[in-house]
């Protein structure tokens, strides 16, 4: 423990973020011929009957904010926008507005990832949804809404990439019924736009980074953030891996989860939510996005996906919806280390 | 609330002698919901039995904890001992304080100690036990073997003999397999027909035995005693009913085709029976080469046969029945060496041929009538090369494993052919002989006496030279190069999993080895055991082995099947996995892990939040589930959970141990 | 710091969840063949390895037990054919992640040992006992505020914007 302890966290993110700054600015154009097909292609589906509910952005509260619209009415598909303030990740409000019908849903790599997953746990059929693709160049803070260092209003200090869009490998949609971009929905350059998402084998640069502190620094780390979560359970509430009908935390059992707000309670709730989704995470990072707390939940997130990765060598969850997951199979040739 | 009960025992001095019984029953007293505890000499004799009994009518007990020796010793005992009395058998806990308590700590402070924490946690957990039943499986006394060649006949004459019907199933036009086309085995030189067909015959005759030929099982479901079975049974085009078998309509058949039985060999007719003993002896007609179902021409057979037997109109039917146990023996098939060795021509030298077809040429009834004459121009081979290990042994090119069979036919081979062939010379390219059973090696070593040259090397090429069939290859012994100029090359193939293993076995849940050969509960001690109950192995679909290990392992599953046909029932496991259906996702971990596919997803319609809603969830079948629970720990809500091994009762077990 | 000196009277809480097939016997046998190990040591018995649900673990740390061990039968062994196979697989992640958020590795350990290894069973109870007593008690309480004074854990104050208001101070 000295002070040439790796920083870590937010600043950490904050060079990669940086490091991905200016290109987003150039897009207005781009968002704005995105915005017009979008609208255009919800009011036919909703005119048709195809679907029954369009599900995408509509202007927050405040300037340079978003939040998720669910359009019913073809009249009202004007409210529907795409800018780089769309930060809300949409594919887990599918399941309960599939209810009433067919649902059409805005997809960037993220959400369709998350359509994958859904659908590889039973959760939704493919045939339920209608995805619209939609070119994603990484969104960025919206100032009104960030906690950044120097409360700055000004519109350069909204040119952050949000830190999830930072670590994200697959910005473009894997999976659409129909791509509103302009290029080549494999483009994840969209054409030269913008600079390629990092490399798969680089996203767990902060676990390495983790991975290296003494063991007293991790644990002193960890339990800092399991002091600091208020357990509102948000974490779960958007996650495409949890699905379960009633949740582990909500069950009355004994020794399955204390009710408590405590260092051990939050450890178990912590740690169990890893061990329930680290096998199928997508890593879209919403979790960590909506965490009031803002606690760096990817960072326990990725380090099971780290793990199973190189010890099970399995492919980024959600690129497919066939995939089993790692802990659901074995190979008789794993590496053995409990002999 | 519960009434416990803990009795503890002396077991003589064994366990009070380091661990102090009195206090350490004297403490279970004060534990949650004990309302008795008492101490013993001997709780598994008679009189510590029927001091139990006493003491639950008295004490109005329904729950006991034993502390005593291992629950591998006598939690069955004991269990036997609660059906007598009103306390469920599976409510009792033992905690055991002998093996893992007074046997190993010296120390009487120490392991009384430990001894209360272990009662602690049996006591614990005997709180939350809940009465368990087993179900009665009924048992369709009915058996199904597919594949008819010497293992599935035998397996199924043993199976009627026992009195129990079998079905036999059998993809070919005849039963017989592989055994059938040999022209003798080893070691004893009997002919193979000659002891085969009689037992065709037995299978046909047999009034228990129900067989369908150029048949495939199309589907199979259920489990142990109940499997549900899809049976396709091919279009023969001829009346089995009205047949005689007179062989008429194959005589003026105009339509020549490449005999299967004569491994291409010879030439049969488009209506044919496979070979003179078939069984059952009626022809079937092959629709790829019946001048009258492809062009609507001929019909000669339909006109000559006098019982009017012929059925142009025929077509595949297919059934569904039944069965309680299921024999899988079908069989193996050589492994395809013109594409993996191109070094022999891969093909291209009609005069290098593999052992089955060097069987047919030896064949009294063969192409040939038994004269052994070269494909090529039907010359008697005056040289011949036997080449072992062709696919076998060789994991670059074929299959790591020995295919066993091989070493012994191809002396075989040897010896016949020098004793049909004057003047002949013989040489055995081998790895290694492997000749172990009985009167093997001798017959071997008679092979070398009637002078078979064995060379222990592989052959690297076979080329064409002057009409002879170069072979050039290594004598390791000698360290030199051979190169033989042949007549003849007979190839000793490997044997290779039937195409057929992959799908039954997955359609069934047994598992399949690297090599695809099915896989037996265990290596030793469960050899013709699936790890799916009801399910057994018979003859080469497990593994290559010879014609006296097929019968022995046919024999064997035939046994298997009859005891468990000898009971009206089966009792199912109490301790299995349950779910709860209002907890579960339908996300499929459970049946994706399921070692038994014991799992599925079933779809329920019922009211939720005043909403009728369909949805799936996963049922386990009690018949099938063998209450490992690995399933319980892959479902994240919870809803999966192990009778007896409950989820709550493990969690108050550690919480007993840590906080009481 | 969670290292303590000297443990030597320590008697630390060993949990271990054992395989009815195999750890379980293999305890039996060191039983038989009367061998000494550490009376630590308490067994749960569990029907497969497969059965041991990785929230039994944090429970078992949350209520007070010093280490836990979990032991099945050697690979390709298994009672019900694969359960060792799903339990190793999810053990791998599981340890790794335990670690990886601070737990001695020696506190919580997985082991094959079958029916037959009376001795392996001895060494393996007597190795993980030892070990954890040299460890000390489990520590619950956050040693986060030892480090932040040091200023050692620098960036770990800013986990939180909330933290950041009140540390930054000594963190820069």
């Amino acid at each position: 423990m000295t002070d040439t302890a790796p920083s870590i966290t937010r600043e950490q993110t904050a060079r990669v973020q940086t490091a991905r700054v200016q290109t987003t600015r150039v897009h207005t154009a781009l968002f704005a011929e995105v915005t017009q097909k979008l609208r255009l292609r919800a009011k036919e589906l909703l005119e048709s009957g195809e679907v029954v509910s369009v599900i995408g952005w509509e202007a927050g509260r405040f300037e340079n904010q978003t939040t998720p619209a669910f359009i019913t009415d073809a009249n009202k598909v004007d409210r529907l926008i795409f800018n780089e303030y769309c930060a809300n990740t949409l594919g887990k409000y599918v399941l309960s507005e599939k209810l009433d019908g067919k649902v059409a849903v805005c997809v960037r790599g993220c959400e369709s990832r998350g359509i994958n997953r859904m659908i590889s746990d039973n959760q939704l059929k493919r045939s339920e949804v209608y995805l619209l693709g939609l070119p994603c160049p990484g969104m960025v803070e919206s100032p009104e809404v960030s906690h950044a260092s120097e409360p700055s209003h000004a519109p350069e200090a909204s040119s952050k990439l949000l830190s999830k869009c930072a670590f994200c490998t697959h910005r473009q949609p894997v999976v659409f019924d129909e791509y509103l971009g302009t290029c080549e929905a494999t483009d994840e350059t969209l054409g030269g736009l913008i600079p390629k998402p990092i490399d798969p084998s680089e996203r767990f640069s902060d676990v390495e980074e983790l991975e290296a502190l003494s063991l007293d620094e991790r644990n002193a780390y960890f339990e800092k953030l399991y002091n600091n979560c208020i357990r509102c359970y948000a974490c779960r509430e958007v996650c495409p891996c949890c699905t379960c009908r009633e949740c582990f935390v909500d069950q009355a059992r004994a020794g399955w989860q204390g009710k408590q707000n405590n260092l051990e309670e939050n450890r178990f709730y912590n740690l169990t939510r890893v061990f329930h989704i680290g096998d199928r995470c997508v890593e879209c990072g919403e979790c960590e996005r909506v965490c009031p707390m803002e606690l760096p939940l990817m960072k326990i997130n990725r380090k099971m996906v780290k793990d199973l990765t190189t010890l099970f060598s399995v492919p980024e969850a959600g690129l497919d919806s066939e995939t089993i997951s790692p802990l659901n199979t074995y190979d008789v040739a794993d590496l053995e280390e409990y002999l | 609330m519960s009434r416990i009960g803990v009795f503890v025992c002396h077991c003589g001095s064994n366990i009070a002698g380091t661990i102090d019984v009195e206090q350490l029953a004297q403490a279970a007293r004060e534990f949650p919901h004990v309302v008795h505890t008492d101490d013993y000499k001997y709780i598994c004799s008679d009189t510590g039995q029927q001091s139990i009994k006493d003491a639950i009518a008295e004490h109005k007990l329904d729950r006991i904890v034993i502390a005593s020796c291992s629950p591998r010793m006598h939690e069955l005992t004991f269990r036997k001992m609660l059906e007598s009395t009103d306390v469920n058998p599976y409510m009792l806990e033992v905690a055991n304080i002998r093996e893992q308590c007074s046997w190993v700590h010296k120390d009487k402070d120490v392991g009384t100690k430990k001894a209360i924490d272990l009662v602690k946690m049996a006591a614990a957990k005997v709180d939350h036990d809940a009465p368990l039943f087993t179900t009665a499986i009924p048992i369709n006394k009915r058996a199904l073997v597919i594949g008819g060649g010497i293992a599935g006949m035998q397996a199924a004459l043993d199976i009627a003999d026992a009195g129990y019907p079998v079905t036999l199933v059998e993809k070919e036009p005849s039963l017989g397999g592989k055994m059938v086309m040999l022209d003798k085995t080893f070691p004893t030189l009997d002919c193979s027909a000659c002891i085969c067909t009689p037992k065709m015959a037995d299978v046909g005759s047999h009034p228990l035995i129900t067989i369908k030929t150029l048949s495939e099982v199309e589907q199979i479901t259920g489990y142990v005693g109940n499997f549900e079975v899809t049976i396709r049974e091919k279009a023969k085009y001829v009346d089995y009913d009205s047949c005689t078998g007179c062989g008429l309509c194959e005589t003026k058949c105009p339509s020549k085709v490449t005999s299967e039985f004569n491994q291409g060999l010879g030439l049969r007719k488009a209506i044919y029976t496979p070979f003179a003993q078939a069984v059952p002896n009626k022809p079937t007609i092959d629709a790829a080469h019946c001048r009258k179902l492809l062009e609507g021409k001929c019909g000669v057979c339909e006109k000559v046969c006098a019982v009017n037997a012929i059925r142009f109109d025929d077509v595949d039917t297919t059934s569904t029945e039944t069965y309680g146990a299921i024999i899988l023996a079908f069989g193996y098939q050589l492994i395809n060496w013109q594409e993996l060795y191109g070094e022999y021509g891969g093909g291209l030298y009609q005069d290098v041929i593999h052992g089955l077809q060097f069987e047919r040429l030896l064949n009294a009834s063969g192409p040939t009538e038994g004269h052994i004459q070269r494909p090529s121009d039907g010359a008697e081979p005056k040289t011949l090369a036997i080449i072992k290990c062709v696919g076998s042994r060789d994991p670059h090119k074929g299959r790591s494993y020995c295919s066993r069979a091989c070493c012994m036919y191809a002396a075989k081979h040897a010896h016949q052919y020098l004793d049909k062939v004057d003047g002949a010379k013989c040489f055995i390219f081998y790895m290694d002989v492997r000749c172990a059973g009985k009167g093997y090696d001798e017959f071997y070593m008679n092979t070398q006496h009637d002078g078979a040259t064995y060379l222990r090397g592989r052959v690297s090429k076979i080329y064409e030279e002057n009409g002879k069939l170069v072979c050039l290859g290594e004598d390791t012994l000698s360290g030199s190069q051979v190169r033989v100029d042949a007549d003849m090359v007979v190839l000793e193939t490997a044997m290779v999993p039937a195409d057929d293993a992959n799908r039954i076995g997955s359609m069934l849940g047994v598992t399949r080895d690297k090599d695809l050969w099915l896989s037996e509960a265990h290596p030793k001690l469960r050899p013709v055991e699936t790890n799916s109950g009801g399910i057994y192995l018979a003859g080469t679909c497990q593994g290559p082995k010879d014609i006296p290990d097929t019968v022995a392992q046919a024999s064997a599953a035939a046994m298997k099947v009859a005891i468990l046909f000898n009971k009206d029932e089966l009792e199912s496991n109490a301790m299995i996995a349950q779910s709860n259906s209002s907890l579960c996702n339908s996300c499929g971990a459970c049946e994706a892990i399921c070692p038994y596919q014991a799992i599925t997803l079933e779809e329920i319609t019922r009211r939720e939040n005043s909403v009728m809603v369909t949805r799936k969830v996963s049922k386990v079948n009690p018949s099938l589930c063998q209450g490992c629970g690995a399933c319980t720990v892959a479902c994240r809500p919870g809803a999966m959970d192990l009778k007896g091994f409950s989820d709550e009762q493990i969690m108050r077990e550690v919480d007993a141990l840590c906080q009481w | 710091m969670s290292v303590v000196e000297s443990n030597s009277d320590f008697q630390p809480t060993v949990l271990a969840f054992c395989c009815h097939w195999c750890t379980y016997s293999g305890a039996d046998l060191a039983g038989l063949n009367r061998m000494n190990y550490p009376a630590n040591i308490r067994l749960l018995r569990v029907p497969c390895s497969g059965r041991v649900n990785p929230q039994y673990v944090l429970t078992a740390f949350n209520k007070g037990c010093d280490g836990v061990l979990v032991c099945g039968c050697h690979p390709g062994d298994c009672h019900y054919v694969s359960g060792n196979y799903f339990a190793k697989r999810r053990m791998m992640a599981f340890k790794r992640l335990l670690e990886y958020t601070g737990l001695e590795p020696e506190r919580f350990q997985i082991r094959w040992i079958s029916g037959s290894e009376a001795g392996k069973f001895r060494d393996v109870v007597t190795q993980v006992c030892e070990e954890i007593r040299a460890l000390g008690p489990l520590k619950h309480s956050a040693s986060f505020e030892a480090f932040a004074e040091q200023g050692a854990l620098g960036t770990v104050n800013a986990l939180t914007p909330a933290n950041k208001a009140e540390e930054v101070v000594e963190n820069d």
